[in-house]
Parts: C-alpha cells; structure tokens; sequence
C-alpha cells in the first residue's frame, strides 16, 4: 500500500482544518449555504434525504486493517452503525449531523484518509482493479500511477469548477475490471513492442442518460507523460464544455459534438504545454518519482511465492467450502497465494452495506490473511489480496462466522445496487427493497449455480450509480406520477470477457414500459427463466442475450405484467 | 495577492470602466486607468498612447490567444466569474501567466467569494475583486491553510516531486 510521507499526513490534516473553518463560518451565518454547498461537496459532503451524507475516499480501493477499524469507530460513533461501499471504491456514511462533519474529518485524517472531491465539479477520486498487484493477468501494476494522478488531481487550482464532474479509471490488466471505457478519462496501461509501458487513453465514456464508451484518443502515450496529456484533456474541457445544461455538461458531450476536432485541441494544447509554457514539462514524471512510489507497491513484507498448497481443504471439507472456493477466490499472481472475495451480498442487508462490527471482522481478517490490507471493490464487496493458500480453509471458517461467505460472487444476488430513494435525494425509486426481494427470490445457491455468471445493476434513477447500464439485467427505477416504476435492460457489459464494445463496455437495451413495483422481480424472473430454456450447453446469461436476441425476453417479461399489462399490450 | 473591497476601496483603485460595461459604445478618450470591455478596446487600440495605462474586461468564453498581441499593451486584464462556481476564468489566467508570459496585473472580478481565493493565487490572479459581501481579512486567512500543495502552479512551477527531488 502507498505510505503516507510527512508532506501527505500534513496535508490531510491541513484540509481537515480549512474545512472546519468553512463549516464554523457557515454555523455562524457569515458563508451561505448557497456558497457552502460546493466547498462542504468537493469534502464528500452531500445534504441527503435524512441527513448529510459522507463519501470517504478510498483511493484506488486500497484500505489497511487500521483504516478500516477507524472507519467502524466513525460508523459506531457518529452515524447509526453502518457503512455502504460503493461502486467507484469508497464509503458513504448517511446519518452524520453537519456540525459534526468536522470532527469526522480530523478522526479521517488521523488514518490518513479524506474526502477531497469525492463530490462536485472536480477531478474525482481515482478508480481502478481490486486486483491490481495481484493478478495474473496483470501488465503493469496501475497503483503507482494512480497515487501519482491521485496527488496531482488533488485540490489542483485550475480544474475545481470543472461543467461537470470527472472521474478517471485504470487498469493494467488484460481484462478490465475497472471499467474504465465508462469514464470521462479511462487508462489501459500496456507495454509496446520494446516492452516500454504505456496508457492507452480513452476519454468521454459516462453513463447517465447518455450511456457511451469513451474513444481512444492516443493508442500509447508515454508513462511519463500522463500528467501533461490529462492536463490537456482537462482544459479542454474547463474551456468548452457546456455549461447551459446539467444535462449536457460532462465531456462525453464534447467529445461526442466535436469528434476529431476534439483530439485535435488536445493534441495541440498538450504540444503547446511543452512547447510554449514557462517550465511546461515540469509534470514530466521522472523515474526517480515513480520509484519512489513504486516502492509502496512491493510484496508486503514476508511475502513471496511459496510451493502450491492446493485450496487448503482438509479430505471431509463440506460441499459449500468448495462453492466457496470456486466462487470467492481468485488467481494470484504470486504461487501459493490467492485473492479472497469477502461477499458484501447477503440477505437482510443492502447490497455493499456492513455494519461496524462487520467492518471491524473484516479487518481482523486482513490482519490475520491479508498483511492487514483490503481492497474495495467495484462490484461493492471488500478484497483480501495476499491469502496464502493453506489458510484458505480458516479463511473459510472465520468469514462464515462474520456473515462474509456467501459464495456468490459473479451470481445474480452479487448485484450491484446504488443506495437508492431509501437515502438518496436523487433517486426517482427504491433500489433496497428490489435487491431484497431479488435476495429472497433467488435464495437457492444451487439455483444461483445454474443460472451462473451474470451481472445485475440496479440504479434509483438515471444518474445511473447502480450502473444499469453495464448490467446484463440492468434495473432502473423511474418516478411517474409520484409512484415508484422500474424500467428492465438486457445485454449490457463491462468487461473484455463479455465482449462488446471497447473493454467489454455496453449498454444495455430498454425491454419494453417499465414494470410496477410489485412486478420487477417476478420480471426478472421470468427472463431468467426464459436463459434457463434456450440456453445452449453451457451458454453464459449474456451469451444468449446476444444470441437470440430480446424478444423471447420481453415476451416472458410482459407475461407477468399485472398492473401494467394494459400498457404493454 | 491583494483584495479590492469594493465597499471602501473603490475610491482609492484608480480603474474606471466607461459608460459601463454593457452600456452603448461611446467615444473614448485615452486616459490612464481606464478598463475597457474588449470592443471598446478594439476600437482604440491602433492608437492608444503607451503613456496610459489601460485594461480590458476579457468575458471567461473568450479564447485568451485572440488576446496574446495586445498583452504588451495592457497594464490589467480583468477575467470574470459570473458565477463562483464557473472556473473557465482560472485556465485563461493560467494561460496569461504560464504561455504568454503576461507580466501585467490580473484580475479577479464578479461573484468573487473568499474561497475562491487559495485557487485565485495559485493560477495566476494578482488582485481579487471581492463580491460586496466578503472580507478582505477572511480572504487573506483563506491562504493560510495549505503550506504547500502536490502540482505545480503559476507561482510555483515545481510539482512536489520536483521540490524534494532539489531539496535531496
């Protein structure tokens, strides 16, 4: 993990005060909450349904045994006991009071974390692989690149009122599981032919009511360069992105408009950072600095590949641990080692919730499997990367006991859901009680097993959180007349396993009016159903989607329509 | 970086715009101190004497290369914030300084908050014209916070790996 120097604990502590100034004068009447909106925002402060909600940053997911045990305390603390993990890799806390936002921040700071533009107009906190320095597939370990970016981004003057937000992903990796053709800046870290590293850089992906993959704009730009280049992309986009229309404002909107002309402005404000600036290549990284970090990025200490120990399990291991096995723990880099999914998908909890308690379990788990490291994961659940392969068996047991076991990572209930109108001043419906009804309706893991791999996302709303779009079942609640309404898509992706478009990155289709409430699941359902009798052999969910197409879906679908069944007819 | 109240010091910041900046075009007559909207400039400035300083009020749409000729004759370019959270105006200031080299002052005006002031300093401004609601010692208590920051900017050209890369 990346080690705080003295320059990066100051700084933590420096913006926690400048907050609590902004905060003690907005207390006080003399900064409006007009004005202390986008200050208390670019710090992860939202005014939600009930109260402020907090997004913590956890940069590039990676989280140590410490941090998160300071992140339980906070939940048991200040908020009622729980934490929801999100999609883009951080925690969102929903019940804090405002005027104890800042002492919230100075406990953060303590651990070294933060919320600098989690929210806002801004450069926001960076994404990428949980499994980067673990996997197998791994080209280049994208964490060094992403502190890099992470201190660069960070409370830069010129790009904090930026139209609209803008959120980069990387990945170093052959398969993507970062997403990254979904960003406004999305980087694919490669080597060329003479075994140089470089990005591959795509900008202009976002998903929204606009749901597109970002374009390439450089197939292999130097490593060094990528401050200088994103700095390109950035003003660019400071400079001509709209800003008459919410709607219209993040990049994937001018790139979209402009085309070409927009890698051609680009590519000449990136020369002309070089060519005519005072010091221009100043943010030319040299290698002395991705050294420097670089060596945050080594084995933890006593790590190093070890003789293969199989999966651990004693001769008379049950049926589940082997579920769990295939399910929960991936391939390692390193011989003898694996990546454990702790699953944050059971029954009785949303979707990427734990509670303190279970916040702290899991720390002891990374304390006793995992060097004291976790990873936040895309798909919302939490990663232990550095579990020898004897220990999986104890593994097994102990994450049992603490509820984190379910061995359905990659089946229909590890489905990724955004906090919804439960919480969330946003949404037009609720995502909680869909994913508990979906929970219970699919409580059979033997079922789960043959439906097999599939993504189900679920957003509240259009601002797609819930990322419906990239769902094979993608689920999207609408509001008509004040009622809560939920619109079904097919055949969405991420990821290059999955095909589609750059990275495996597509948008789902719409399947017909949206379903009632009370017909949503009975309507996945019937889709699932519908896969379960055409599929061929070992046909994947998205497999067949692509195959048949989306009639046979939208006809088992309309089906079950009850209260709509009028309208869809 | 200074503060212009505009509650008290307005009598005493010598620039004067003419006829207002969206009223009819009126005839100029060179003076010092004079700040004028872009077409007001366009219109005198073949003939405008050295002798007398002059600024131009520069909208934030507008491409600040089309400016890079005049800029040895402007003493002030005055960017706008029409709304605080608009932040074109921090990459024209930016540009003045770092690419054409502008060595004259510049300006901050509009909704112009305190807040604004860490990002206002560290992408070129030199004087901001604070919203009439805002002080002047908060906004000089905004520049205490940070002693240093990650990425290099216009007062700053060193990125922090650059610094301690001298200071090792």
């Amino acid at each position: 993990m990346y080690q705080y120097t003295d320059f990066d604990r100051r700084f933590v502590h420096q913006r926690a005060a400048q907050y609590r100034d902004q905060l003690t004068r907005n207390l006080a009447g003399a900064l409006s909450d007009d004005d202390f909106r986008p200050l208390r925002l670019q710090n992860g402060w939202y005014i939600q349904r009930h109260a402020p909600m907090l997004r913590v940053a956890v940069p590039y997911g990676e989280l140590s045994s410490r941090q998160l045990r300071t992140l339980a305390r906070i939940a048991r603390e200040f908020d009622r006991g729980y934490g929801h993990f999100t999609t883009r890799q951080n925690l969102q806390y929903n019940w804090i009071p405002l005027v104890k936002s800042a002492d919230v921040m100075e406990r953060l700071a303590e651990v070294d974390m933060h919320g600098i533009q989690t929210s806002g107009n801004c450069i926001r906190n960076i994404t990428s692989d949980a499994l980067a320095g673990v996997a197998p597939d791994e080209v280049v370990d994208p964490r060094p690149y992403c502190e890099i970016l992470r201190q660069w981004s960070t409370l830069h003057p010129e790009f904090a009122f930026l139209p609209r937000k803008f959120k980069i992903a990387v990945t170093g990796a052959t398969e993507d599981r970062a997403a990254i053709a979904w960003h406004d800046i999305g980087l694919q870290l490669l080597r060329n032919a003479d075994g140089e590293v470089g990005f591959r850089v795509l900008v202009g992906g976002g998903m929204g009511r606009t749901p597109i993959n970002g374009v390439v704009v450089r197939e292999f730009l130097p490593w060094d360069q990528i401050l200088v280049f994103i700095e390109a992309i950035v003003r660019v986009y400071n400079r001509y992105g709209r800003r008459d229309n919410m709607y219209k404002a993040r990049i994937k909107i001018l790139v979209k408009a402009e085309g070409q002309k927009f890698i051609d402005a680009v590519e000449k404000e990136y020369q002309d950072i070089l060519t005519l600036d005072t010091d221009g290549d100043a943010q030319v990284i040299p290698q002395a600095e991705l050294d420097r970090v670089s060596a945050c990025f080594v084995l933890p200490e006593g790590v190093a590949a070890r003789p293969a120990a199989g999966d651990g399990a004693p001769a008379d291991a049950p049926p589940a641990y082997r579920k769990w096995l295939e399910r929960n723990v991936h391939g390692h880099k390193l011989a003898g080692y694996r990546a454990v999914t702790l699953s944050l998908k059971r029954a009785g909890q949303a979707p990427g919730d734990a509670t303190d308690a279970q916040m702290d379990l899991a720390a002891d788990l990374a304390d006793r499997y995992s060097h004291g490291e976790l990873r936040v994961t895309h798909d919302q659940n939490l990663l232990l990367p550095w579990v020898r392969e004897e220990d999986l068996h104890g593994l097994w047991l102990a994450a049992r006991a603490a509820s984190f076991a379910t061995p359905n990572i990659g089946l229909l209930t590890d489905m990724i859901a955004c906090p919804g109108g439960d919480f969330c001043g946003l949404a037009n419906a609720r995502s909680i009680p869909v994913a508990a009804e979906l929970n219970e309706r699919f409580d059979d893991i033997a079922l789960l097993d043959d439906i097999g791999d599939i993504d189900l996302h679920i957003s509240g709303c259009i601002n797609s959180c819930g990322h419906h779009h990239s769902g094979h079942i993608g689920i999207l609640g609408v509001d008509k007349d004040g009622a809560e309404w939920y619109q079904l898509t097919l055949g969405g992706s991420d990821g290059n396993a999955y095909g589609g478009g750059i990275a495996g990155a597509t948008p789902g289709k719409v399947i017909g009016p949206s379903f009632a409430a009370d017909e949503v699941v009975d309507a996945v359902e019937a889709v699932v159903e519908t896969y379960r009798g055409v599929r061929v052999a070992d046909e994947r969910f998205i497999d067949t989607v692509k195959r048949v197409g989306l009639e046979p879906f939208k006809i088992a679908a309309n089906a079950v329509r009850r209260s709509t069944a009028r309208e869809a007819a | 970086m200074k503060f212009v109240d505009p509650r008290h010091d307005c009598p005493r910041d010598p620039w004067h715009t003419v006829g207002g900046e969206d009223g009819p075009m009126v005839t100029i007559t060179p003076d010092a101190y004079l700040l004028l909207t872009l077409p007001q400039w366009h219109s005198v400035r073949a003939t405008w004497p050295a002798a007398k300083p002059v600024g131009v009020i520069v909208p934030n749409d507008v491409a600040i290369e089309d400016l890079a000729p005049d800029l040895p004759q402007l003493a002030l370019v005055a960017l706008q914030f029409p709304k605080w959270t608009d932040g074109r105006a921090y990459s024209q200031a930016r540009l003045l300084k770092r690419r054409y080299r502008y060595t004259g002052e510049v300006r901050a005006t509009g909704d112009v908050l305190v807040d604004m002031v860490p990002l206002l300093a560290r992408t070129g401004f030199d004087v901001a014209v604070l919203r009439h609601d805002q002080s002047p010692e908060a906004a000089a208590n905004t520049l205490t916070h940070f002693a240093a920051h990650y990425q290099a900017d216009v007062t700053e050209h060193r990125p922090l790996f650059a610094r301690q890369g001298a200071s090792a």
